[in-house]
């Protein structure tokens, strides 16, 4: 699972970087496909690979997908097969000449997902950091090299924002996640909960308020926000899809896994500030929203306000909160990958993604992206029936109901419903001037050099975004599909450390 | 007085003194068989490398020169630590052999690598303050020889520094030793006299102003801030196989001269009064370094410079765990120091390999770009080099040295070093990938051509870049060497 995109990618990097792109697409989709087919047995089947790797740090190979992880592990995988096969529709290193190759792009592209599915799955602790460190450069080649084609200047910042703030978040963790190995006596995660338990509330409270710094930061929780837009805008479409579907959720997903489990009641003591920052995220990114004139920055921002509900239901500790959290996740990821592809798609077209263009309506000129834009507006607002309802739906209620700090995370609660009335607000907007258009004079509609023509999505792009609409819809139906998985081991998680 | 002598365990220093004193020989009779030289040389450095391999492995103690019973000392100790450094420091001196080109290093360069080999192999092992401070000196005296030994009026003034900062170095160290005797009433560095000499309070000043003093002298073999002012100069003056190994394997002598220094406080760092004014020290050195070389290294466009700066930072995180004071923190600055060393001769090698062995001028930054497309090898092994450096993965080994040096610092509960190492490493991050960025991308039409010999620089920067990704597979290989 793990060693397939790995492997061909490092080798796409390094040896294959004179393959013709036709091959290289070609060998990176079987891999994609190959990991991906393997990550989803992977989750079915539930194997266990578990060997030592250095034993003077008693770090283990150690290799286990559960209930918490498994629904990240299968995004992860699709997200990975989608982002290959959108290769065949945005080719960024033909855009740009002299970026680089067809196959260094496909090979970092593999390098991201082998590192995700890497972390998602580790059972040590500090085996989760080097996966944590792994998506690093390739994700840093894929923004610097083959980033937005019209500022050398805005690809280098964005890139070395992304890699300097995502560093100091890690290495945060790391000094966080020695300090709770040093003081437990192990890393393995399975066992670090109980061997944890017996640290005291300030040495927890240290621990906890490190892990979650460093966290914070990838996540990002609202003040360490500010790398985000900018690697967003900059990004080509797949790495956009990537950064929010897959890197964000190693921010989540590490909350989970390290302060939230092994940690509790100095997480507790901490959670009332990340909720506070949580809700001012949302709040926050709802307001950048309603005037961002940028479409992909403003998806972007979005995401800051979605990730601020996650975080939310985080904080409150309790089990209907981390299940929010865990479904609020899967959601954002689904919902932010089809909009960032559409967005993508349309800054294709148009070169730019400014919403003060005059623009004919897109219901007309492509009716197809148009509902897909739509769609993942709907879901991202929270519309009943959709993904992005029940992670904001049940964050509100387990803020509501919170283990601690009942006072201020009922405020949060309140405060965080106006930021969901807010996103609608935003997401109505941009359906108003993207979907329905404004009325584009005559003379400049009938001449085709003033109006870029705008083509229907076709073939790949319409499959890529049919299957992230199909998985918006499926998991708004059905999302016990997402939430009888977690169950178990959310059970485990918050009675396990006490 | 009789010694009891162990020679095998001596070899990996006789052997390279036997090249030296061969070479010498075979240059009187034969003075014109020019290959000769180079050829002994890297014969006597890869069969000390041999000799000393065995210790790696050993499991019982492997202990030598000692006075007879019953209060022996031993005088020598070849364990796996002590073996790790040697054979590393030997191979490294081998590699700055072949960076110098097996045509063009005479026999006075031999002769004066081989010295400072053996000085390095001896004071790893050297549990006595006469045998340490005159085999640290070996190490390190030759190496002023070595940069002088060129008639560029920069090199001279490189030498100079280096031979003032080195004067220094041996005075403190001297009185250093001076205190250290006095305040155990023992040449020999054992925890027993310096527990004994903890007790009293008068001669625990005294020991502990002695390891002060005696780090201040180290601290300028390693290039620690505030002692590190020569480096940049000397570094940069010097021919370039020179300052590879001053980066390499000097930088190795000086952390095993300080392990070596360092080992007796096992003794004492439990009880109370604990030893804070050594520890206090070391942070210092620490912060200071890891701040000072990194903000420096950050604003260099000049490659070997920025490589200096570099040094200074690395010096840091080597003396990161040793804060510690514990055997697992001596272990972790051991295996950082010899994955700093490996990751700095490839750098150094790639870019000899990039700019032919007499170009001084022209090393900027901006000549490095495009290096991957239009020279691979050379590219490749560089980039993989500044990655371990930073600590980023695919550069894995780099990530585990840094994991590896930060946790004894963090298990012993020094915080505010702890902090300050993530700021470091950062920034590090910064220094490292503003070279990695300038290597992609398309090249300049005014790029440096590639200069036409260069295969031995070729072949030290793929070695040392295989050696980068094995252990990156299989870190154990490394951490393992040194516990």
């Amino acid at each position: 699972m793990l060693l397939v995109p790995g492997a061909v990618g490092l080798w796409l990097v390094t040896g294959g970087r004179a393959l013709a792109p036709s091959t290289a697409r070609l060998v990176a989709l079987v891999a994609a496909s190959v990991g991906g087919a393997a990550a989803v047995a992977a989750t079915v089947m539930r194997p266990v690979v578990d060997r030592a790797w250095i034993p003077d740090l008693g770090v283990r190979w150690h290799f286990e997908v559960d209930g918490v992880s498994a629904p990240l592990v299968v995004l992860t995988a699709v997200i990975g097969v989608l982002v290959v096969a959108h290769a065949f529709v945005e080719q960024p290193w033909a855009d740009a000449p002299g970026s680089g190759s067809a196959a260094t792009y496909l090979g970092a592209l593999l390098l991201v997902v082998a590192g995700a599915l890497a972390a998602f799955s580790a059972r040590d602790a500090v085996l989760f950091f080097l996966a944590f460190e792994v998506v690093l450069v390739p994700m840093w080649v894929l923004i610097s090299r083959y980033g937005d084609r019209h500022g050398a200047a805005a690809r280098a910042d964005a890139s070395a924002r992304f890699i300097l703030y995502t560093a100091v978040g890690s290495t945060l963790m790391l000094v966080g996640i020695l300090l709770l190995v040093t003081r437990a006596g192990t890393a393995d995660l399975g066992e670090l909960p109980s061997a944890a338990a017996g640290l005291g509330l300030g040495e927890q409270t240290t621990i906890a308020l490190l892990l979650t710094l460093g966290l914070a930061v990838k996540v990002p929780v609202f003040p360490l926000h500010t790398w985000l837009p900018a690697a967003h805008t900059t990004a080509p479409t797949a790495g956009s899809v990537l950064l929010a579907a897959v890197l964000l959720k190693l921010g989540t997903y590490g909350l989970v896994r390290l302060p939230i489990a092994n940690v509790p009641d100095g997480f507790a003591r901490i959670a009332p500030v990340l909720a506070i920052a949580g809700v001012v995220g949302i709040l926050w990114g709802g307001l950048i929203c309603l005037v961002e004139r940028d479409l992909k920055r403003l998806i972007a921002f979005s995401s800051v306000a979605h990730m601020g509900f996650v975080v939310l239901a985080l904080a409150s500790g309790t089990e209907t909160g981390l299940q929010a959290a865990l479904i609020g996740n899967i959601a954002h990821g689904v919902i932010s990958a089809l909009l960032f592809v559409i967005v993508g798609g349309l800054k294709h077209r148009w070169g730019s993604v400014d919403l003060a263009v005059v623009r004919p309506a897109l219901r007309e000129v492509s009716p197809r992206l148009g509902f897909a834009l739509i769609l993942g507006l709907a879901a991202g607002l929270g519309l009943p029936g959709l993904a992005g309802f029940w992670g904001e739906f049940l964050a509100l209620l387990a803020a509501w109901n919170p283990a601690h700090h009942t006072g201020i995370l009922r405020t949060c609660a309140v405060i965080a419903a106006v930021g969901a009335a807010l996103a609608a607000a935003y997401s109505l907007r941009v359906a108003r001037v993207v979907w329905v258009g404004d009325a584009v004079p005559d003379d400049v509609a009938g001449d085709p050099d003033a109006a870029p023509s705008t083509p229907d999505a076709r073939s790949v792009e319409l499959a890529v975004m049919g299957v992230l609409g199909t998985a918006v819809v499926a998991i708004g139906v059905a999302p016990f599909l997402v939430l009888s998985v977690t169950a178990d081991a959310v059970t485990a998680l918050v009675g396990g450390g006490r | 007085m009789t010694l009891q002598m162990q020679w095998s365990l001596l070899l990996p220093v006789l052997l390279p003194v036997a090249a030296m004193v061969l070479v010498l020989v075979v240059d009187a009779v034969a003075p014109r068989a020019r290959l000769a030289a180079p050829v002994i040389g890297a014969f006597g450095l890869v069969g000390g490398a041999v000799t000393a391999l065995p210790g790696l492995v050993a499991t019982g103690p492997r202990l030598t020169l000692c006075t007879p019973a019953p209060d022996g000392r031993c005088l020598w100790d070849g364990g796996p630590l002590a073996s790790t450094l040697q054979v590393a420091a030997l191979l490294a001196t081998l590699a700055v052999l072949a960076l110098m080109s097996i045509r063009r290093a005479g026999v006075i360069e031999v002769v004066l690598l081989l010295a400072s080999a053996s000085g390095a192999a001896a004071v790893v092992a050297s549990r006595d303050l006469g045998t340490w401070l005159i085999t640290l000196e070996l190490a390190t005296l030759p190496v002023i020889a070595l940069v002088a030994w060129r008639d560029r009026r920069a090199a001279a003034h490189g030498a100079l520094t280096l031979l003032t900062t080195s004067l220094v170095s041996f005075g403190l160290l001297v009185l250093g030793t001076a205190l250290w005797v006095t305040a155990t009433g023992d040449p020999t560095l054992t925890g027993q006299s310096l527990a004994a000499a903890w007790e009293a309070p008068e001669t625990r000043t005294l020991a502990g102003l002695a390891t002060v003093v005696l780090l201040a002298g180290l601290a300028f073999k390693l290039s620690a801030v505030p002692f590190h002012a020569w480096t940049p100069t000397t570094l940069t003056s010097g021919p370039l196989p020179v300052s590879a190994l001053l980066a390499s394997a000097s930088k190795l002598a000086a952390v095993g001269a300080l392990v070596v220094v360092l080992a007796p406080y096992d003794a004492v760092v439990g009880g109370r009064p604990g030893p804070h004014v050594v520890v206090s020290a070391l942070v210092v050195l620490t912060v200071a370094s890891m701040l000072v070389g990194t903000v420096m290294a950050l604003r260099q466009s000049e490659v070997v410079r920025l490589l200096a700066w570099s040094t200074v930072a690395q010096a840091g995180w080597i003396l990161l765990p040793l804060t510690a004071l514990t055997v697992a923190g001596r272990q972790a600055a051991a295996a950082y120091a010899l994955v700093y060393a490996v990751a700095s001769l490839v750098a150094f090698a790639a870019v000899r390999a990039v700019h032919g062995w007499r170009v001084e001028d022209g090393r900027e930054l901006t000549a490095y770009r495009g290096l991957l497309r239009r020279d691979p090898v050379a590219g490749g092994t560089l980039a993989l080099a500044l990655l371990v450096l930073a600590g980023l993965p695919p550069g894995v080994i780099g990530l585990v040295a840094k994991v590896v040096a930060l946790r004894p610092a963090v298990a012993a509960g020094l915080w505010p070093v702890a902090l300050v190492a993530v700021v470091a490493a950062v920034l590090g991050i910064a220094v490292y990938v503003r070279w990695f960025a300038v290597l992609f991308g398309e090249p300049e039409a005014g790029a440096p051509a590639r200069p036409r010999s260069r295969r031995a620089s070729l072949a030290v920067a793929v070695v040392g870049a295989a050696v980068l990704v094995v252990t990156s597979v299989l870190p154990q290989l490394l951490v393992g060497l040194v516990s």
